[in-house]
């Protein structure tokens, strides 16, 4: 069987994070596969008969269960939001170099817009999980609405790890009581020293946060960003994804931002 | 492996191999030469096919997979690949296998690429007459092959000087050995000298560095308003290897590749509609780009073979190596 031949996953749990948004938690069927991957990976999967899409991992390979956060956008994923547990898809990879943890071990500023957030949240657990490798950790988050906030029930827990959260959105309501505006707005408050940085989000929210940052004297090589392309293949071969010489499928999706400034 | 084959015996040597394997081969049509299977057909050796002999190793579209669903589980089954042998086939285009066996074979290697090429024997023809849009010398491709294949075979005027690269390439010989001849010293030195015609005869102006920088002057603006951005180009390209990963087929069904195209515009388009290479000048240059900057990186040739056939079937008045805009008439 090719690369392309997926293995097949059964949809252990449902969470409903917003309207258009759910985490799946995913069984590999063949439980004997041993499937390793690092935070800012992404998986292909597949409802037989729709086709395939990347998504990036929400969970942390620190902990047991394999999560995807899925917003309905397309065929396939409102194809996979439609499936109920018990449903089987199909998922290959894990795909992707993942973000540089061995080089982030020091003051980290996380820095995510929308749906971007979900492949932070894997690394967010990840370092809540290996504290003590890290330093100072602060986390930005910005949702258009307070409905399309994701993870809302793990802030607390992530607090309590010793890290600082921030969360704002771009439409305020009457029941929001939290920020109102910009990502950037959040991190001025930030006490932070120069270190690492991830980013995920859409690309004038990660303009501007870079920008940001390199005031605040980050590196450009040490800010680094996951990259959203169109993707068909996952291994380098189909040529939707590249950026440059590059293919995000797998010489990213996380690059640094020195990488790709001119693309974004 | 070196022998000789009188061009009227070429026909049973063809009808020898067909027995064994199938044969694609030039047939001569009211199309112009066109690959296909080979049953006796008239054969065009003269002109070079304008649908590259790539599309054998990565058809238009491709099963890469059937799934068959019961109780919500699924089955998957691969189809078998025939084996089959790619008759007088271009050195440029023997160079583009080259460089897919280099773009597929890279980490993680494309095993449904290599089933069809293990599938496959090569068999080259030199090329002792250019087409008008050939420039194969400038890029290293031609008009001798340059690259790994079985069976090598150069047109001497009276027959074929046939020489075997691999054993595969002997096997072939062997198969049809009654129709053969030793090959004479003089058989090497007309080849010799017939190569080095064609190679006088090529164009000197397109060399890799010299279309880099065509590249780097071009007015990308104005070109990319005159194409037309029928991907036409990338699917006569023996290179460009784009593909899309479909399915058809609810509950059961199979999972397709099927070819696509960097010059189409909705190519690298987003979910959400975002657009990386939103014109169609972004998306042209970047054709060139990954061909002349890109691809030499990862595989360390150049993404151009110098066939030309990008310009024959360009139907905009676009210059395709000079990358210049040009007067309709002179497309016409």
């Amino acid at each position: 069987m090719s690369e392309y031949t997926p293995m097949q996953a059964e949809i252990a749990d449902i969470d409903i994070e917003s309207p258009n948004t759910y985490l799946i938690t995913l069984k590999l069927l063949d439980e004997t596969t041993d499937f390793r991957y690092l935070p800012g990976q992404f998986v292909m999967i597949s409802v037989f008969g729709l086709g395939e899409c990347p998504i990036s991992i929400a969970s942390s390979p620190t902990r047991r269960s394999l999560q995807l956060c899925i917003r309905r956008a397309g065929k396939v994923t409102n194809a996979i939001m439609d499936c109920l547990v018990g449903d089987v898809v199909g998922i290959r990879g894990p795909y992707g170099n993942g973000f540089p943890l061995h080089r982030m071990m020091r003051d980290v500023v996380i820095a995510g817009g929308g749906s971007g957030f979900a492949t932070l949240r894997s690394l967010i657990n990840y370092i809540s999980d290996r504290r003590e490798m890290f330093g100072k950790v602060a986390i930005a988050y910005g949702a258009r609405t307070s409905q399309d906030l994701y993870f809302m029930q793990e802030y607390k827990s992530w607090q309590r790890a010793g890290m600082e959260v921030a969360v704002t959105v771009d439409i305020g309501d009457e029941l929001w009581k939290g920020n109102v505006g910009l990502v950037t707005g959040l991190i001025d408050r930030f006490d932070l020293n120069p270190g690492s940085a991830a980013i995920c989000g859409p690309p004038v929210m990660i303009n501007a946060v870079a920008r940001k940052l390199m005031e605040r004297g980050f590196h450009l090589s040490d800010i680094y960003v996951s990259m959203e392309r169109h993707m068909k293949c996952g291994v380098g071969k189909c040529e939707h994804c590249t950026i440059g010489p590059y293919h995000t499928c797998q010489d990213g999706p996380v690059f640094s931002y020195d990488q790709v400034r001119e693309v974004i | 492996m070196k022998a000789f084959l009188e061009k009227d015996r070429l026909i049973p040597f063809l009808n020898t191999l067909s027995r064994q394997i199938e044969v694609i081969a030039p047939l001569a049509t009211e199309a112009g030469a066109v690959y296909s299977t080979w049953q006796g057909q008239p054969l065009d050796l003269r002109s070079n096919p304008l649908s590259p002999p790539t599309e054998f190793l990565l058809p238009h579209k491709e099963t890469l997979f059937r799934y068959i669903q019961e109780s919500g589980r699924y089955t998957f089954k691969e189809d078998s690949i025939p084996p089959r042998l790619l008759f007088a086939i271009r050195p440029c285009d023997l160079h583009a296998i080259a460089l897919l066996d280099r773009i597929f074979g890279s980490e993680p290697s494309d095993q449904a690429y290599f089933r069809r090429r293990r599938a496959t024997s090569l068999v080259v023809l030199n090329c002792t007459n250019r087409g008008d849009e050939c420039f194969c010398a400038c890029l290293g491709a031609g008009p001798e092959a340059q690259d790994p294949c079985d069976l090598e075979i150069t047109d001497i005027g009276d027959g074929y000087l046939c020489q075997a690269e691999t054993p595969a390439g002997v096997l072939i010989l062997q198969a049809a050995f009654n129709l053969l001849q030793p090959a004479q010293l003089e058989h090497d030195q007309e080849k010799a000298r017939r190569l080095q015609l064609v190679e006088d005869a090529m164009p000197r102006d397109r060399s890799y560095h010299q279309i880099r920088q065509a590249i780097e002057r071009a007015d990308w603006v104005a070109l990319g308003q005159e194409c037309l951005g029928c991907g036409g180009c990338s699917f006569v390209c023996p290179v460009c290897h784009c593909f899309n990963i479909l399915d058809r087929g609810v509950p059961d069904g199979e999972r397709l590749r099927c070819r696509d195209s960097c010059i189409l515009s909705g190519f690298s388009r987003l979910t959400g509609g975002a657009n990386p290479r939103r014109t169609a000048g972004q998306r042209l240059r970047h054709w060139y780009q990954d061909k002349f900057e890109d691809l030499p990186k990862i595989t360390g040739l150049p993404g151009c073979v110098g066939c030309g056939r990008c310009h024959l079937v360009c139907p905009a008045p676009i210059d395709r190596s000079d990358l210049k805009v040009e007067s309709r008439e002179a497309k016409i």
